[in-house]
């Protein structure tokens, strides 16, 4: 039809916090917004997980759970030094060993995967790879190999001040460090002159390891010019183009598959070295080949939140008005990472016409960094809140009173409105539920060993998402209903969800519903599950490929019935007129026999008008003992805003997975490299702690609910990030309250809340 | 330090009785022994020392020098991927199964030390198309979000149901302490096992 002819416009989309520029589809149509008035029965409910089932019987499959005929096993060698030059392997030896069937070392990757480079330059770095029929083989074949290692060494650096020394060892060799990276609004330097009062505080954050349970993973299978790749990932897509490009191969010869993943956080965004070395194992010896990291390889080389040094400087007036924000940043990223650290956030979750961020990111020599779950806001948000805390003791206000006085309305980077942002009612809501008082918070007791203390923090994190996202809904011969999108469910609920808005738009009953997705070759395409993003950019293509099918169905119903399409709906997998017409979609979609009903469905681009983020207010109490140094967190209340919550109980198991792990960042998680070896001291998750369930606190988290239709049709803004971005900050500012002593560097290990003590 | 090797006819003659792991270490040829990679240090057997279990009801014969670990035997020669590889390590409890009743981490489990044990794994939880009370309160509280460790989680929250019906949330935090979950369902770990422990009814 001429009127669904699409024009193509540009858009900018907020990835991770970095914006991009894309030329995308303009939908030719787009459905009406669903309001907070629009009344909706699937959307906004909470039924099961479509795929719990699966999950509780052990059906799920994972990919170290696929198997295919003649299978074949890979083993990575990894390097056990930081730096240096590789000048002896035993391949040849170990190619002579029981059951191996090809080995890899320097020089047998194409460049294009980087894998197996002589020059050394972190522990844990691939030089070699083995494949055998079993994985016994091929772990005994890399033992091999790792004992026939031999190195040049090299100095290395693995900590900021090791690198930024004055005789630092080059960790690479365009330089240690980056130009810094300078952004200002207003007149920070008058601001900080003429300000009542200045605050600068110090605070230094942990690289956290993502920890997924399941490790990265693939499994990879030629057949002729074709490679079908497995992969535990959070972008189908990213891995075939990854791949592609590596390999030398077609895009459209290569096809992944996702179906379930365990856990992702931020590390599996695209194909790694496990999934490089199956694929070429794979193409070398004619067998399917299946590699997986284990725990050490996973824990050393998998992607990790880069530490950060902040020194930030507040200025304000007496009343608490802010009037200068002033961040000078160090973040090391390990040997590669993005830019795009915590400097964000200083310029967008509080009011202030004057700031100032310098961020200079450091290369060291460990395992680069990789998004983890609200990269850069993360650590930003801890030193800023830090700071507000710090000034809201300093001037005697409250903390939630300072915050309110500065609330930002407006996004003031790029001087527009918000989609909506109600920060002031997470606040509201979250200091009833809390039962925080709004007076000056008390003096630390003096009375026992054990104080208690309460604390507060917040967040602001992009949630647009956008295009380019497309979904396919397919109405079987049976009525019932297939959501085609190449998306991907990390554990998030997105097979749910996605089945809800298809539902709902349709007119289905949800349980005739099934989301297929996670495949390159038979789906249309969605991008990466980062970034908060697929709900707000997947879910209104699915929905507007729902209403198109819709649309055909009532046509092809009206023919039919011989009755005006304007005088029909749909209703719980029925087309119905009056109580006494009713046409259950089975009945239809029989008579129509071979003539299917496909809807197809887009991301329209984003309002460039509007701001679009989710943003929230996080209330801690926590218990410290003042002779162990040991804190226990008692309790937390989370208030989040991010439009319409499309699935209520899954929503807010997002916030808990968020708090929980921001729990773990706040007391327990660290990756410790030994300094003079520069290896990792704990890679395994006995010494890398995360929280376990004796650890967590009562949890309160909720949504002041509502629906963003600015941001888009389905107006729900994204949910996964958030809630572990105030978290940290909010525990250290209880502690703070607790001791009457700020702690400023994380995790709050006993030995630094004794330390902080005794200063 | 003994190695796999390939066995060789005469190792297929030697007669040794299903029996001890120390029978088998007595009598086994130096040509049958394997080694145990996972816990480093050696176990021998016959290499043709097929052995007989029960996993989730019905016996299995698995051969333990291919499998050193429960975890491998289980998935790799009974197809059973419902318990999943975290760490190889004891550190996470993903792979944790019932032997004899007991919890168990099958990654740190000798397949040897299994002979005419009762191993039960996720898959047997459930009776037929029937689901056992601990997956449906799972399910319906949202207790799996990635589902890597949800086995290993529901097999732990049975057996703390069977020893103590009514546990308290101290008991049930100290009984599920030793299975991770990153994605962080705790709470609704929580609740499904209070849902159960409440729905029991009063102590008696």
């Amino acid at each position: 039809m001429s009127e669904r002819r699409a024009r193509f416009v540009q858009t900018t989309v907020e990835v991770e916090g970095r914006t991009e520029t894309r030329v995308v589809e303009l939908p030719a149509f787009e459905p009406a917004a669903w309001t907070a008035e629009t009344p909706l029965s699937i959307v906004g409910t909470s039924p099961s997980r479509v795929d719990a089932f699966e999950k509780v019987t052990g059906r799920a499959r994972f990919t170290a759970d696929i198997v295919r005929p003649g299978m074949l096993h890979a083993v990575i060698v990894r390097a056990p030094i930081a730096k240096g030059a590789l000048t002896a392997i035993g391949l040849d030896a170990a190619r002579t060993l029981p059951g191996v069937r090809a080995v890899m070392g320097p020089g047998d990757a194409p460049p294009t995967t980087r894998l197996f480079r002589r020059d050394v330059s972190y522990a844990g770095q691939p030089v070699a790879a083995v494949c055998a029929e079993s994985l016994d083989a091929a772990e005994r074949a890399a033992a091999a190999i790792a004992a026939s290692l031999a190195f040049d060494l090299a100095p290395h650096a693995v900590t900021v001040e090791d690198a930024m020394a004055v005789d630092a060892p080059a960790v690479r060799s365009a330089g240690n460090a980056t130009a810094p990276d300078v952004v200002e609004r207003g007149d920070v330097t008058t601001a900080l002159a003429q300000a009542d009062m200045t605050i600068t505080r110090e605070y230094r954050t942990p690289v956290a390891l993502h920890s997924a349970l399941e490790p990265h993973g693939a499994v990879c299978e030629w057949n002729g010019d074709h490679l079908t790749v497995w992969e535990s990932t959070q972008g189908i897509f990213r891995v075939r183009n990854d791949v592609a490009k590596a390999l030398g191969v077609p895009q459209a010869k290569v096809r992944v598959l996702k179906d379930y993943m365990g856990g992702g956080f931020g590390a599996k965004n695209g194909a790694g070295a496990h999934t490089y070395a199956a694929a070429l194992f794979s193409r070398m010896t004619g067998a399917p080949v299946r590699c997986i990291n284990d725990r050490q390889a996973e824990q050393t080389d998998s992607g990790n939140r880069p530490a950060t040094v902040q020194k930030v400087t507040l200025a304000a007036r007496r009343d608490g008005t802010l009037t200068a924000i002033v961040l000078d940043a160090l973040i090391p990223l390990g040997i590669s990472g993005w830019e795009g650290g915590p400097a964000q956030v200083f310029h967008e979750l509080y009011a202030c016409p004057n700031v100032r961020t310098t961020e200079t990111s450091v290369y060291i020599n460990a395992s680069g960094m990789q998004a983890f779950r609200g990269p850069g806001y993360v650590e930003g948000t801890f030193a800023l809140e830090g700071a507000m805390n710090a000034l809201a003791r300093e001037l005697h206000i409250d903390p939630v009173a300072l915050r309110l006085k500065n609330l930002a309305t407006r996004d003031q980077r790029a001087n527009r409105e918000f989609s909506g942002n109600r920060l002031d009612e997470c606040y509201a809501e979250g200091m009833k539920r809390f039962g925080w008082s709004s007076t000056i918070h008390h003096l630390p007791s003096t009375i026992g060993r054990v104080k208690r203390g309460r604390g507060v923090a917040a967040q602001t994190w992009p949630t647009g998402g956008g295009p380019p996202s497309y979904a396919s809904v397919r109405i079987n011969s049976d009525g019932s209903v297939d959501v085609l999108a190449g998306t991907q469910d990390l554990g998030t609920g997105s097979r749910t969800i996605l089945a809800q808005i298809a539902a709902e738009a349709l007119g289905a009953r949800l349980d005739t519903v099934r989301a297929v997705i996670g495949d390159t070759e038979r789906l249309p395409y969605t991008g990466n599950s980062w970034g908060s993003m697929t709900t707000p950019s997947v879910g209104p293509a699915v929905r507007m490929a729902a209403e198109d099918a819709r649309t055909q169905l009532l046509e092809a119903a009206a023919q039919m019935l011989g009755e005006p399409v304007e005088s029909l709906t749909t209703h719980e997998s029925q087309v119905l007129q009056s109580p006494a017409v009713r046409l259950p979609f089975s009945e239809l979609c029989r008579r129509l026999g071979n003539v299917q009903i496909l809807g197809r469905g887009s991301r329209g681009p984003n309002p460039q008008h509007l701001a679009i983020v989710t943003v929230g207010a996080q209330f801690a109490e926590v218990e410290v003992d003042t002779e162990t140094g040991v804190v226990r967190v008692l309790r937390i209340v989370a208030v989040h805003d991010a439009g319409r919550i499309i699935n209520p109980v899954l929503a807010e198991s997002q916030l808990h997975g968020g708090i929980i792990q921001g729990l773990g960042y706040a007391l327990f998680e660290e990756r410790h490299i030994d300094r003079a070896r520069g290896v990792p001291l704990n890679a395994n998750l006995h010494d890398y702690k995360v929280p376990t369930i004796a650890d967590i606190p009562a949890i309160d988290a909720s949504f002041v609910g509502g629906a963003d239709a600015a941001a888009n049709h389905i107006g729900a803004r994204g949910i996964a990030e958030p809630p572990i971005i105030p978290t940290a900050p909010a525990i250290a500012a209880a502690v703070a309250d607790a001791l009457g002593v700020e702690v400023r560097e994380i995790p709050l290990t006993p030995w630094r809340v004794l330390d902080a003590l005794c200063q | 330090m003994l190695l796999e090797m390939e066995s060789s006819g005469a190792a297929g003659k030697i007669s040794v009785a299903k029996g001890t792991l120390n029978h088998c270490r007595e009598r086994a040829s130096p040509n049958a022994a394997v080694l145990c990679r996972t816990l480093s240090y050696s176990v021998v057997l016959c290499h043709y020392c097929a052995m007989r279990l029960t996993v989730n009801g019905s016996p299995r014969d698995v051969d333990p020098s291919r499998s050193p670990t429960l975890l491998a035997a289980l998935r790799d020669q009974l197809e059973l991927t419902g318990p999943k590889l975290g760490c190889d390590h004891g550190e996470c409890g993903a792979c944790t199964v019932r032997l004899d009743g007991d919890l168990v981490y099958a990654c740190l489990t000798l397949t040897a030390a299994c002979e005419q044990a009762q191993v039960q794994t996720v898959e047997g939880l459930a009776q037929g198309a029937t689901l056992h009370p601990i997956q449906q309160a799972f399910i319906t509280h949202d207790a799996a979000q990635c589902g890597y460790c949800t086995p290993g989680q529901l097999l732990a929250a049975a057996a703390l149901l069977e020893g103590n019906p009514h546990p308290t949330d101290d008991e049930i935090r100290t009984a599920m302490s030793g299975n991770l979950c990153r994605c962080g369902t705790y709470p609704k770990i929580i609740a499904a096992i209070r849902a159960l422990a409440d729905a029991a009814g009063s102590a008696p």
